[in-house]
């Protein structure tokens, strides 16, 4: 029966080509969704896991960086910096914005930054200057090439016109970009003076970044501390909530639309080999085997297809990523689980699609003309 | 050959079925992507049509609604009501926040309104009235178990839900509604207090024009009038907001709906294949009979064709209730798929498709050997 089942599965290679493409297409649809809502998770939170400070300073009552704002009043700076085992405090002020340029608009974070200190500022620089001036930005290089802007051109953030001073790699999402400007600046944009929104905190060396924020709950009025580790895992926690709903749907449509493409398949298979069936019938082969054949077929055909969709993905992540950089994708472990136990439901699925077929061969038609 | 195209199908009804099923399932794949977008934009727009006003002002430069920060100085209210054509300025401030509970993390964004830019549509319970009270959207009070009379803690503050709203969603984000009263209260009462100086508490004013003025002029002399905010039509902030949504979607639409049509082309290139295939004999006795490949072709693409056409009214049927299926567990989504345009658009690639997929068995009709319909 293996051998039959393997020597039918084989019969027509350009068919299960097709085959396993079209439902690998389905599986790669999902992943590829997934890895949208991945690749967006992961940027969200690539400001803090990039500056790795070891705990951020915010508004009590605030958990997070991003859908959510922190003020504090400035005087708080001097009193996180007063708290025993900081060695540095840094100020950002933080806030979302549309950005205006060479005719295009996009949506982006901006940071403002102490004059002169990197500790918050961007992580690489893709051209220019490392750091903004007054009355300059730092904007993404992927958003720059888009909008065709060179060093000096004029860029609008929330309404105010900036010099472009240079270009940072590795900031630009979909929904999370990052620019860079002074935080005096920002301020001024925002009638903020006298305010930042988070503090980064470094820690002396050999303090616990978890006793350190816990001191500075203590110590400092109405401030919410986190370690860089909590911090971020709630900003990405919050990305991946927003889309965890349409991501199980999507799934679930894929899932459904590969049960059809393999139930096909599998049920094409049956009828055009209904004479061999009857024949084997006849021969004494139980339905049940026929069925653990059938379920074989779907089985190999799921599991190829999942192979392949994971295949063209992992290819698609790079080459995507150099051809239309505007889009993130990223393929996580649990996506590659979820869709991998999606492909073997579906196959199981699929595999009765056909039942009521093999069951109505007559094993009599066999000696039939 | 269209006769035979329909016996063909009629020949083998269950696989027929599962063919047509599959191409709809594909095409209701691709309506609920562009169902998903369209109603994003919709969201995005509605977010200030619902709104009301004839006039948004907003911080000067300031050219979004959602997705940029606007803050305007107290005074901006009364310079405002002091323009000519301007009946009156109503306050708005939008705060983002982040609702924490069950384990769960939820931003939403809270609209403080006073007498204009509250709750579009209410479908439990009533608008806030004050003191501690807050309407929430559906999307929020379903994912929480929230209702009228429940006390929903956010930053620190416990607030009672007066009511429930629908509709009231953008960019996967739920909106909340208090009333100034309510903010105050929100501010003293919670930890935001401390830094209440700091906080925006005016982000946008909803104008009244008055009887007989003309909106886009009274905008002009707002914007003359007062240097640091901007007066826009809602049609027009709307619109700056849908087109982000686009900047920022498109990209990503594009692969996918390219991805989905991959997967049709191939889809339907696999069922017109496998039915050749499995009548290689019948096509055999054709070609015996003299029917050339043109003949033969001619009949899968009818056959495909008329697939596709079964296929269109029900992937459509599908895509709706798979539309309502989402919006009913999570309301936060709003998924279009009866956008004529799109419809139009999808039904005639499908079309497309179809005759596309159909070529994929040219080679295996060409090389039919007519030999064949006289094997036993």
């Amino acid at each position: 029966m293996f051998g039959w089942t393997v020597k039918e599965l084989f019969s027509a290679p350009q068919q299960l080509f097709a085959s396993v493409s079209a439902v690998a297409g389905a599986f790669a649809l999902v992943l590829f969704f997934d890895g949208v809502f991945a690749g967006e998770s992961e940027q969200i939170v690539a400001l803090i896991d990039r500056t790795d400070a070891d705990v951020w300073v915010m508004q009590d009552g605030v958990g997070n960086m991003h859908m959510t704002t922190s003020f504090l009043a400035d005087w708080k700076i001097d009193a996180v910096a007063g708290v025993e085992g900081v060695k540095k405090v840094t100020p950002i002020l933080y806030l979302n914005a549309v950005i205006e340029a060479g005719g295009r608009n996009w949506f982006s974070f901006v940071v403002g930054l102490e004059p002169g200190d990197s500790r918050a500022g961007p992580w690489a620089m893709a051209a220019g200057a490392p750091l903004p001036g007054r009355g300059e930005a730092i904007v993404p290089d992927v958003f720059a090439s888009d909008a065709g802007l060179a060093i000096g051109d004029p860029v609008r953030i929330a309404g105010r016109d900036f010099a472009v001073a240079g270009f940072s790699a590795d900031t630009f999402s979909m929904a999370n970009s990052i620019t860079f400007v002074t935080l005096d600046d920002l301020a001024d944009t925002i009638s903020s003076v006298g305010t930042v929104s988070y503090l980064l905190v470094d820690a002396e060396p050999g303090v616990d970044a978890a006793a350190l924020a816990a001191r500075i709950m203590d110590e400092v009025e109405k401030v919410n501390a986190l370690t860089r580790e909590e911090f971020s895992a709630r900003d990405y926690s919050i990305a991946v909530q927003m889309g965890l709903d349409i991501i199980w749907m999507m799934t679930l449509i894929g899932g459904a639309l590969a049960v059809l493409l393999t139930g096909f398949i599998v049920y094409s298979h049956v009828t055009e080999r209904e004479r061999e069936l009857a024949v084997m019938k006849a021969l004494g082969v139980r339905d049940r085997a026929i069925y653990a054949s059938l379920m074989v077929q779907a089985l190999v055909i799921g599991l190829l297809a999942f192979a392949l969709a994971v295949a063209v993905v992992s290819l698609a992540v790079p080459t995507t990523h150099a051809l239309v950089p505007k889009i993130s994708l990223a393929v996580t472990a649990d996506s590659l689980w979820r869709t991998g136990v999606t492909a073997v439901l579906v196959s199981l699925v699929a595999a009765v699609v056909p039942v009521r077929r093999v069951l109505s061969v007559d094993p009599v038609s066999a000696f039939h003309q | 050959m269209l006769r035979l195209a329909l016996k063909n199908g009629l020949f083998r009804p269950g696989r027929t079925f599962l063919t047509i099923l599959a191409v709809a399932a594909i095409l209701a794949e691709i309506l609920m992507l562009e169902g998903f977008l369209s109603g994003t934009y919709t969201q995005l727009r509605q977010a200030v049509i619902h709104r009301g006003g004839d006039l948004i002002v907003g911080q000067s430069g300031i050219s979004s609604f959602i997705a940029a920060r606007s803050v305007l100085p107290q005074r901006t209210r009364a310079e405002v009501e002091a323009i000519p054509g301007v009946a009156a300025a109503h306050p708005l401030t939008a705060l983002s926040l982040i609702y924490e509970a069950q384990g769960r993390l939820s931003p939403i964004i809270v609209m403080v309104y006073d007498d204009a830019g509250g709750p579009s549509s209410i479908i439990a319970g009533r608008a806030p009235e004050g003191e501690g009270e807050i309407a929430i959207d559906r999307s929020l009070a379903e994912r929480y178990g929230l209702g009228p009379g429940d006390v929903m803690r956010l930053a620190a503050y416990d607030f009672t839900v007066s009511g429930v709203t629908e509709g009231a969603a953008a960019l996967f984000t739920p909106f909340a509604f208090i009333t100034y009263d309510g903010l105050i209260d929100f501010f003293f009462a919670s930890d935001v207090g401390a830094d209440i100086a700091a906080f925006p508490l005016l982000s946008f004013l909803l104008v009244d024009v008055a009887p007989g003025a003309d909106p886009a002029q009274v905008a002009a002399a707002i914007d003359a009038g007062v240097p640091t905010a901007d007066a826009l039509l809602p049609a027009r902030l709307a619109a700056n907001d849908e087109n982000l949504g686009r900047e920022m979607f498109g990209p990503i639409l594009n692969l996918l709906l390219g991805l989905s049509y991959g997967i049709g082309a191939l889809a339907i290139g696999l069922f017109s294949f496998a039915s050749v295939r499995s009548r290689r004999k019948t096509l055999g006795v054709l070609r015996a009979l003299g029917f050339t490949t043109r003949h033969l072709m001619t009949g899968v693409i009818a056959e495909a064709l008329g697939m596709a056409l079964l296929a269109i009214p029900l992937g459509i049927v599908m895509a709706g209730g798979l539309a309502t299926l989402i919006e009913t567990l999570s309301p936060v989504y709003l998924v279009q798929t009866n956008d004529p345009v799109g419809l139009w658009r999808t039904a005639i690639v499908t079309v497309f498709l179809a005759v596309l997929g159909a070529l994929a068995p040219l080679g295996t009709l060409r090389r039919l050997d007519p030999a064949m319909a006289f094997r036993g």
